[in-house]
């Protein structure tokens, strides 16, 4: 009797200590991280081009394997010139969403992310056309659009990579689709060019982004992840054909 | 891990040398077109000539005798609200004036800005010599291919 109750109360513990854990199932300890990254290409593109300054950082926590909440923000200091116009465009924009991590946890470990992002961005920008220059048959007349204050408001669906390179260091790279809600210029003046968007005179703009982020592990979570049915070897499916 | 950063680095070159400038490929005038109807048909019908020029501007014609003209544009002059025409149907002079406001438009980057102009329905003038009316069809001058006025002659 006294064993019965060895073995029931032995059972009962280990069913306590591991209580998804079946057959079929794996479990890892995978690290939750909070991440700051740095946008490369804009820094990078202000040296060959002094007329577009586009800066960018984001802080992103995971709240699981597979979700992570995101905030960036970012400065842009646009100029543009051709022969009938100049405009100039300065402003800030935040951003915020969600990340999706496609990859599972046994391959990620926190370490690898293939997935999605959706995110709202709001800029907060003033644009100006310091001059520009119309002909037509009774002559040319040269104008100017004073500077102008406006909000602009998008989304944006960022699907990307990132791998840690270093201990702590990963790079990542993303494709950014966004879809323009309001450049708040009206339909007459649309910013050619505003921050976190891009050329505002588009219903939808895309751009690649690339990071360097600063990993900081913050948690480890406990993931269980069902195994993958074996699968059949070619020998067994020749055997079964020789027969 | 190289794969990956094979992939990142190539990417940062394709988006620096993808930068280059674009052309402008769209019509950046906004002017009124100006459809010619025949009265006794009520059908867009060419005159058989038509001379058109900016008053005092005889010198420098935007139709000069020109057969087989159903539609004429007549770009409206930005400096001021208000421009006068001379239109010569079949030999017969007639004068017409616009007035409208003008406005500022972004075409696109690569063509930049122009002004469209909203005509003013009611200061609308016109000598009756071979014009008989003149209707606004559609008041906001853009650049767009659309009729704006409709004259009968």
């Amino acid at each position: 009797m006294r064993r019965t109750y060895a073995y029931i109360i032995s059972i009962i513990f280990m069913i306590s200590c591991f209580p998804q854990l079946s057959s079929g199932q794996d479990t890892i300890d995978f690290p939750l991280k909070i991440r700051l990254g740095i946008e490369a290409v804009g820094p990078v593109s202000y040296y060959t081009d002094r007329n577009i300054l586009n800066t960018e950082v984001y802080l992103s926590a995971d709240l699981n394997e597979k979700r992570s909440v995101i905030l960036s923000g970012g400065y842009l200091d646009y100029k543009y010139s051709q022969y009938n116009y100049e405009y100039s465009n300065k402003g800030f924009f935040v951003k915020a969403g969600m990340d999706f991590n496609l990859i599972k946890p046994l391959k990620s470990q926190g370490k690898y992310w293939a997935g999605i992002g959706f995110r709202y961005g709001i800029s907060h920008f003033t644009s100006q056309v310091p001059g520009f220059s119309v002909d037509n048959y009774w002559g040319s007349i040269s104008g100017s659009i004073p500077a102008q204050t406006s909000w602009g408001h998008y989304l944006e669906a960022s699907p990307g990579i990132r791998t840690e390179i270093f201990r702590s260091l990963s790079l990542g790279c993303s494709v950014n689709i966004r879809m323009l809600i309001h450049t708040g210029l009206g339909k007459d003046l649309r910013p050619i060019y505003f921050p976190g968007y891009g050329p505002g005179a588009n219903k939808t703009s895309t751009s690649f982004s690339y990071f360097l982020i600063w990993n900081i592990p913050f948690k480890k979570i406990r993931v269980i992840q069902q195994k993958a049915p074996p699968e059949e070897s070619d020998d067994t499916e020749d055997n079964t054909t020789n027969r | 891990m190289r794969g990956y950063l094979f992939a990142i680095l190539s990417g940062m070159i394709l988006i620096l040398v993808s930068c280059a400038p674009q052309t402008c490929y769209e019509n950046t005038d906004a002017e009124v077109k100006a459809y010619l109807y025949k009265k006794s048909t009520n059908t867009n019908t060419a005159p058989d000539s038509i001379t058109i020029y900016g008053l005092n501007m005889e010198s420098d014609k935007l139709y000069d005798k020109s057969i087989n003209v159903k539609s004429a544009i007549l770009p409206l002059d930005i400096s001021t609200s208000a421009c006068k025409y001379v239109i010569r149907i079949n030999g017969v002079n007639d004068t017409l004036g616009f007035g409208y406001d003008n406005f500022p438009y972004l075409i696109s980057k690569e063509c930049g800005y122009t002004y469209y102009h909203n005509l003013n329905p009611d200061s609308l003038t016109y000598t009756t010599h071979k014009i008989i009316s003149i209707s606004v069809i559609k008041s906001s001058i853009t650049n767009l291919n659309e009729e704006n006025i409709r004259i009968y002659y």
